[in-house]
């Protein structure tokens, strides 16, 4: 048995159109928002980027030890692992050896955690002000169908304040047209904003779960002289091998 | 999998890596919506639109293949399997249903 209401047309115009146009533009100022509230880098002290430097700089003969031969590259390791094995780039050398400080209490950690606290406050903020709204404008009555059928589960999140028993799950109320706007935004974010916004909240979140490692390199509390003595031992470990070696054969293979 | 020298010898620049996903999931984010589109207006319900989704994005997917790639989908990518054939489809998807209920709400109901 189909059930078909009728309703108003002016429930379109009214409802679904509004509802969609402050989702995008939400979309769109949550984007230059969290441009805006993104704070430029510190400028570090020459001691800190040094130290920050000579790891990256570790790191990077050890990913890319094949592109020098292996004269080279046992100079660079030595010299390396005897300065980390030293704390020669330590920023502060007395300091060795003691526990790190209290996170809370260093000024840059706070920095990084005040960045994330305006990350989230920038999607929680709109987020329950649409829902508040949507709730206080337009609950307790349906204004489309879903073109698929869902079990009766649903029936309590995307009816609520349609107290009528029988009414097929399809027809659901503007809610859920929030829902459907929520995760389904994302392309037309894409095509506004470009590929990297911030604008969706689905994609943000996802970012959260999963944090790239590159920014993670220098956490607070971490202490840096022993990232430089692991760094030394991983060093010590690789087994040079130098790319162009053998390399008459390849490119005569390649003829 | 290619071994550590291999790698070394010719190696897989992660940027290049990203701009093709981007492509990849530009074209998927553009084409699920306008499918959403279309099977709003076609009127399809549940399981037709479904499908009608899952062809669209297989006809894309041979484009993207035959244009883009010219055919060698290994030389762009590392797994063609699940960057070219499965990339992206469900992201698309989310798009796909909002413009399918939208469209079909404005026409058919």
């Amino acid at each position: 048995m189909v059930q078909t209401i009728h309703r108003d047309p002016a429930l379109f115009y009214w409802i679904l159109f509004p509802i969609s146009i402050v989702m995008i533009l939400t979309g769109v100022l949550r984007h230059y928002a969290t441009i805006l509230l993104q704070t430029t880098p510190k400028k570090l002290t020459l001691p800190a980027l040094r130290e920050q430097r000579q790891l990256l700089h570790g790191i990077n003969l050890r990913t890319n030890y094949s592109a020098i031969s292996s004269a080279s590259f046992a100079a660079r390791k030595n010299y390396l692992v005897s300065a980390y094995k030293n704390g020669d780039f330590l920023k502060d050398p007395d300091n060795r050896g003691k526990p790190a400080g209290n996170p809370m209490t260093d000024p840059a950690a706070m920095e990084g955690m005040m960045g994330m606290m305006k990350g989230n406050m920038a999607m929680m903020i709109p987020q329950t002000l649409i829902m508040g709204w949507i709730n206080a404008f337009f609950a307790g009555f349906v204004i489309m169908k879903l073109p698929f059928p869902l079990t009766l589960r649903f029936k309590s999140m995307l009816q609520s304040g349609v107290a009528t028993r029988d009414l097929d799950v399809r027809w659901v109320s503007s809610l859920s047209w929030y829902f459907l706007n929520l995760f389904g935004l994302q392309s037309v974010f894409i095509f506004i904003l470009g590929n990297d916004n911030a604008a969706s909240q689905m994609a943000q979140q996802m970012q959260q779960m999963n944090p790239s490692g590159a920014g993670g390199m220098f956490q607070p509390g971490q202490d840096p002289d022993k990232m430089f003595k692991s760094e030394a031992e991983n060093l010590e470990v690789v087994e040079h091998e130098y790319i162009l070696k053998g390399v008459e054969e390849r490119v005569l293979g390649l003829v | 999998m290619p071994t550590e020298r291999e790698l070394a010898i010719s190696p897989i620049v992660q940027e290049s890596v990203q701009h093709n996903t981007r492509v990849i999931s530009n074209i998927r984010s553009l084409t699920a919506s306008l499918f959403g589109i279309a099977s709003g207006i076609l009127g399809l319900e549940s399981y037709a639109g479904f499908a009608f989704y899952l062809l669209g994005t297989f006809f894309v997917s041979v484009l993207i293949w035959a244009f883009l790639a010219k055919g060698k989908q290994g030389e762009y990518f590392q797994g063609p399997l699940s960057e070219l054939w499965a990339g992206d489809v469900l992201g698309g998807g989310m798009s796909f249903v909002l413009t399918w209920t939208l469209f079909y709400g404005l026409v058919r109901a």
